[in-house]
């Protein structure tokens, strides 16, 4: 009769995450999830920030009021640690491959590529001889499927505390370079923080900004568009 | 941080040309964030990361790596140096005294007999290149070297001053003039130089305005010193100053670089005023940089990298690097490094393996199939799983999702000093949800929706962090736990699979399962931000003519401005007619649009639809 949708209309962001850890858990990558506010330790210092860090900074970081050590996280990072922790606990040794796609804070300034709050997708795989190889077969993998197949992947040096060596990973969609991922190799310190041997274990470590990934994938202009509750967004 | 192209040639001859410079700081160290030609000149403006601040923030730094990493000629500057002759022989007038171990080391030396004035032109040249102000000879000897060695150092006038520096924390409420002119009261924990009777400067941040190198300076202190850095930055930060050599000393300095830049500064010095009496050094270094060493294996960096590296291949690295290696037991079972003073960034294996990696391209690496042994069973996710079912329900019960922003203007968890005057953590999905609906509502002729239903599931704090779910429409809006709502709404079996967290084949989203094909080519498409019109039209047909005949009239006359419709919202049969009603939304994306043009078109429509003597507008 009429043209009214009987479903509702899923939120964009909702759209890409679904289909990010579709393509991550066919690898055969887990889900993990974390809480969104958590202790400096989880956040920080398990994963080898120096004490004096720039980040830790308040004007970067939102600390909670009359909560000593708290604070809204970073990055789903926090995830890696509370899932080792976890998982060292129980006896267990590696291998294994988890993601954790979730709500992330920075205390900024918001413009039309930045938000206080966004969506990260942080995977971890640790085994024998899980290497920068592997880490880079896994993202090229990922982008052709989120993507379109003819990406490409370049690896950059750079720098991250919880990681060495440290990687910008770059995609080449439609002719153009992006620089999307911030990866590496897991520092032994965090490893060893979390009661991994990294002696005998390693592996990799990524993060990507999944709003960024969904404004590229469907042409979404503006980042603050998925955070106003206007329907004039769930277009899919 | 700016690099000039013809700067680092004086130290690499053969460096390629800037264009294929930009893709070696690339690949192989650093971002490139611009290049700007000016004169004959190229300037970077490269991104140097956290772990090589210490060694990478001046041309000889830069230098020095492009020359390892290309394996080409590094041209040492200081056999071209005119030295000069101390001329007091063991007796030097300067003291220096270190009272606070956030000094690492401090290098004085008095200088006589200086004129101040005009730079030669090459250290103007140079300095502008890179986008400083020249201002006087000292002061411009000072940054080149900061520049080009990557030491900060300092200069004060002896003759305003005693001769004894004193190096210590300040005590509270201590004040001092700045060069700027500023008043700046200091708290203990601020490092200063000082003289017996007040703060000269504070240390690696600011000079004060008391002994300041003016056009009358005749004889002067230099200062080249190595401050802890976490001491600096925090500084820094209270007095919320960002200087050149702030930059430096925060990234933690090789106190090792002081000896280099005090011979750079008194030559440059030399050069400039050759009638100039220099004194001896006093150098007061309290505890030796150590030297570190480091042990690492070819098997390693390759099983890192994912890439056979071979003993050759790193042996040849640190060569052209300069690192002192030996192999006790060969090549094949490792090498142990002597560590230069400058790497600070070099301390584990894994630091080799980047070192390597680097220099030799990540492009090297190929992509790999990672196998994971059959130990690994991935489980399912029970939040994440529970969030997936509850938002395929609410879906397929014609409920939009939404999102909204955590923060909030009250609720009972707050943060500390945030760029928003929403301080507070949302305590529930509801508040939000009611704004979304008003917003929505005035929206709903332009998404063809009669009714908007909506909702979010997401955390609040109340005070401890839960996962909830809301969803509602006009009439009211349900909020409560995501277990909750997974207990109320899922099947005895589907609930089954939460509880013993057993496997749950998880049901594709709507859209992914309707639409996959379409999805990788959907782009989206902004909304117009001018008001819309909505308007409907409704007509008699004879019962045998059907809706879309009525359609096709309506659609062919309504105009470019018609941005949804003609949408048929209801139809009933009379006697043998039929009438049809549709809606008709205009919007432009340039303007507001005006009733009397929209009812122009409509007129049109309607006289369209009357060209069939039959039909009827109602």
């Amino acid at each position: 009769m009429t043209e009214e949708i009987k479903k509702g209309k899923e939120h964009p962001l909702s759209i890409v995450i679904n289909d990010a850890v579709k393509i991550f858990t066919d690898l055969g990558f887990e889900v993990a999830v974390g809480p969104e506010l958590e202790d400096i330790w989880h956040n920080f210092f398990a994963l080898n920030f120096p004490k004096d860090h720039p980040a830790l900074d308040m004007q970067d970081t939102f600390y909670i009021k009359g909560q000593e050590g708290k604070v809204l996280r970073t990055h789903t990072s926090n995830v890696q640690i509370r899932y080792m922790e976890k998982f060292s606990k129980e006896g267990k040794e590696p291998p294994f491959a988890i993601i954790v796609p979730g709500k992330v804070f920075r205390n900024e300034a918001t413009d039309a590529g930045h938000e206080m709050q966004f969506y990260q997708l942080e995977g971890l795989m640790v085994g024998d001889d899980i290497s920068v190889a592997n880490m880079k077969w896994v993202l090229l993998e990922f982008f052709k499927k989120i993507l379109g197949k003819n990406v490409e992947i370049r690896v950059r040096p750079s720098f991250f505390p919880f990681v060495e060596p440290g990687f910008e990973v770059d995609i080449k969609h439609n002719g153009k370079w992006m620089e999307l991922v911030g990866a590496g190799m897991v520092h032994p310190n965090v490893l060893e923080n979390c009661g991994i041997d990294s002696r005998k274990y390693q592996g990799f470590a990524f993060g990507l900004g999944l709003d960024r990934i969904a404004m590229i994938k469907l042409s979404i202009p503006d980042i603050r568009l998925f955070y106003q509750g206007d329907l004039r967004l769930n277009q899919f | 941080m700016k690099i000039s192209y013809n700067w680092l040639k004086w130290y690499i001859p053969d460096a390629p040309d800037a264009d294929k410079l930009a893709d070696v700081f690339t690949y192989h160290l650093c971002e490139v964030e611009s290049i700007e030609k000016k004169g004959d000149d190229t300037i970077f403006d490269i991104k140097i990361l956290p772990d090589r601040a210490h060694d990478l923030l001046s041309h000889q730094g830069i230098a020095r790596e492009l020359a390892s990493l290309l394996n080409i000629k590094y041209v040492d500057p200081t056999p071209k140096y005119k030295i000069p002759h101390s001329a007091s022989s063991g007796q030097a007038g300067l003291k220096i005294d270190i009272q606070s171990d956030k000094c690492r080391r401090y290098m004085g030396r008095i200088v006589r007999n200086v004129k101040v004035g005009l730079s030669p032109e090459w250290v103007i040249k140079h300095l502008e290149s890179i986008g400083q102000r020249s201002i006087n000879n000292m002061v411009d000897a000072a940054n080149l070297v900061m520049f080009d060695c990557g030491q900060p150092v300092h200069a004060f006038d002896l003759d305003k001053m005693g001769e004894t520096l004193i190096i210590r924390q300040a005590k509270d409420g201590e004040k001092l003039i700045t060069l700027d002119n500023r008043d700046w009261k200091l708290k203990i924990s601020d490092l200063v130089i000082a003289d017996s009777s007040s703060v000269l400067a504070v240390a690696g941040i600011k000079g004060g305005k008391k002994p300041e190198v003016d056009d009358n300076t005749q004889n002067i202190i230099l200062e080249v010193a190595n401050f802890d850095p976490i001491s600096i930055r925090k500084t820094a930060q209270v007095f919320n100053i960002v200087t050149d050599a702030k930059k430096r000393f925060e990234n933690d300095l090789s106190s090792e670089l002081g000896s280099y830049a005090m011979l750079e500064l008194s030559a440059l010095i030399y050069e400039m005023c050759p009638d100039a009496i220099f004194e001896d050094i006093v150098d007061v270094y309290p505890e030796r940089q150590e030297i570190r060493k480091l042990s690492f294996s070819v098997k390693k960096i390759s099983k890192i990298l994912g890439l056979e590296v071979s003993v050759a291949e790193i042996e040849d690295i640190l060569k052209r690097y300069n690192f002192e290696f030996s192999a006790k037991g060969g090549p094949a079972s490792g090498w142990e490094i002597t560590i230069p003073p400058m790497r600070l960034d070099l301390a584990i294996e894994e630091d080799m393996a980047e070192e390597i990696g680097r220099i030799l391209g990540y492009d090297k690496v190929k992509e790999k199939i990672p196998h994971m042994s059959d130990m690994w069973k991935p489980k399912q996710n029970e939040i994440y799983s529970k969030i997936l079912f509850a938002r395929n329900k609410l879906l397929n019960d014609g409920y939009s999702e939404v999102m909204n922003t955590s923060f909030s203007n009250k609720g009972e968890v707050s943060v500390l000093a945030s760029a928003s005057d929403k301080n507070f953590l949302r305590v529930n999905l509801t508040d939000g949800l009611k704004e979304n609906l008003k917003l929505n509502q005035l929206n709903a002729p332009l998404l063809g929706l009669s009714e908007i239903k909506i909702f979010e599931i997401g955390t609040v704090w109340c005070p401890d962090e839960e996962m909830h779910v809301a969803f509602g429409d006009k009439k009211g809006i349900k909020e409560m736990t995501l277990d909750q709502f997974v207990s109320e709404k899922s099947s005895s079996e589907e609930y089954g699979y939460f509880s013993a967290e057993k496997f749950l084949v998880l049901e594709p989203s709507p859209s992914q399962a309707s639409s996959k094909e379409i999805f990788h080519t959907q782009k989206f498409k902004m909304w117009s931000l001018f008001p819309f019109i909505a308007r409907d039209i409704a007509v008699w047909v004879p019962d045998i003519v059907e809706s879309n005949q009525v359609h096709k009239i309506i659609k062919e006359n309504a105009g470019d401005m018609a941005v949804r419709g003609p949408e048929l919202f209801d139809e009933f049969k009379k006697d043998e007619r039929i009438s049809y009603a549709f809606r008709l939304v205009f919007q432009s994306f340039e303007r507001t649009l005006t009733d009397v043009e929209i009812n122009e078109v409509m007129t049109q429509i309607s006289n369209k639809i009357k060209d069939n003597n039959s039909w009827q507008v109602r």
